[in-house]
């Protein structure tokens, strides 16, 4: 029992030592993007294969287009405060209501161009072809994602209205 | 075996069982509980797993070659089972990432995928 119950054991242990390397081993990689200063900009150099000079240029970017960003949202915010005291005082779309939603609309619009326009300088900052890709992910993934407004209007959306049954 | 009783003593113990008749009462439901009893007994029981389990630690599991065919097996498992809970967390993490860059250059969007 004793030879048979050791053999036992060493198997249980070097199956929890496999376990345990093997995981240690490959989330490392993981671990180590999650210690940087900033992990998404860590993941976008490991997922784009980056170079040291290309991730420099391309994490200057980004700290330029931060608080640029940072500000539009502040006007936003405040947009969309002051649209919700107007909307709470006045039952219609009153001038002053019409005003402010195309200033807000002005300001969405300036917003998205801004950031296509950084999404640009990255991409310009990557080698060609990663360039490409990280510039067709990122518009599908932001300005170019289809909005549900869009998919409220596809065709056969409402099919199921009309074969409702009238009461 | 030899019987030490003498011939005519053997003839009247036989001559005595013929007679007897047992009149006693069974027990209520007496049949029932004797195949109850059967069935248990031929049923195979949790200590006969055991001891099956016991043996073949004694016995098997010590033979070289079983040792190192047993040993090799559970290596070769916690590796795999290492490696793809590995590449589990890694590609969790990795669309967490790319969610939290998305979000972080586009305030409007609040979720996102791979790419």
């Amino acid at each position: 029992m004793k030879k048979g119950g050791l053999i036992l054991l060493l198997g249980l242990l070097l199956c929890i030592a496999g376990f345990s390397g093997f995981y240690y081993l490959g989330t490392a990689p993981c671990r180590n993007m999650m210690h940087e200063a900033q992990p998404e900009l860590a993941w976008l150099k490991k997922e784009f294969g980056l170079s040291d000079t290309a991730f420099a240029r391309i994490t200057a970017l980004h700290e330029a287009y931060m608080p640029q960003c940072a500000e539009r949202c502040r006007v936003t915010e405040q947009q969309n405060r002051k649209l919700k005291d107007l909307l709470a005082r006045d039952s219609t779309v009153t001038p002053e209501i019409q005003t402010l939603l195309t200033e807000r609309a002005r300001n969405r619009a300036q917003c998205e161009a801004e950031m296509l326009k950084h999404f640009q300088e990255v991409s310009r900052a990557m080698p060609p072809e990663q360039g490409r890709r990280y510039l067709a992910w990122v518009q599908a993934q932001t300005v170019l994602r289809p909005q549900a407004m869009e998919s409220r209007h596809k065709m056969g959306s409402g099919r199921h209205l009309m074969e409702t049954p009238h009461m | 075996m030899k019987s030490n009783q003498e011939p005519d003593q053997d003839e009247r113990l036989r001559a005595v069982l013929r007679e007897w008749v047992v009149d006693a009462p069974l027990a209520p439901r007496f049949q029932d509980q004797v195949w109850q009893r059967i069935a248990r007994a031929e049923a195979p029981s949790a200590s006969s797993f055991w001891a099956g389990l016991v043996r073949l630690v004694e016995v098997v599991l010590p033979r070289p070659r079983i040792a190192l065919l047993y040993v090799a097996a559970l290596l070769v498992l916690g590796v795999a089972a290492g490696s793809v809970t590995a590449q589990i967390k890694s590609r969790h993490l990795d669309a967490t990432l790319s969610a939290h860059y998305v979000q972080s250059v586009d305030p409007y969007r609040a979720d996102s995928s791979q790419p």
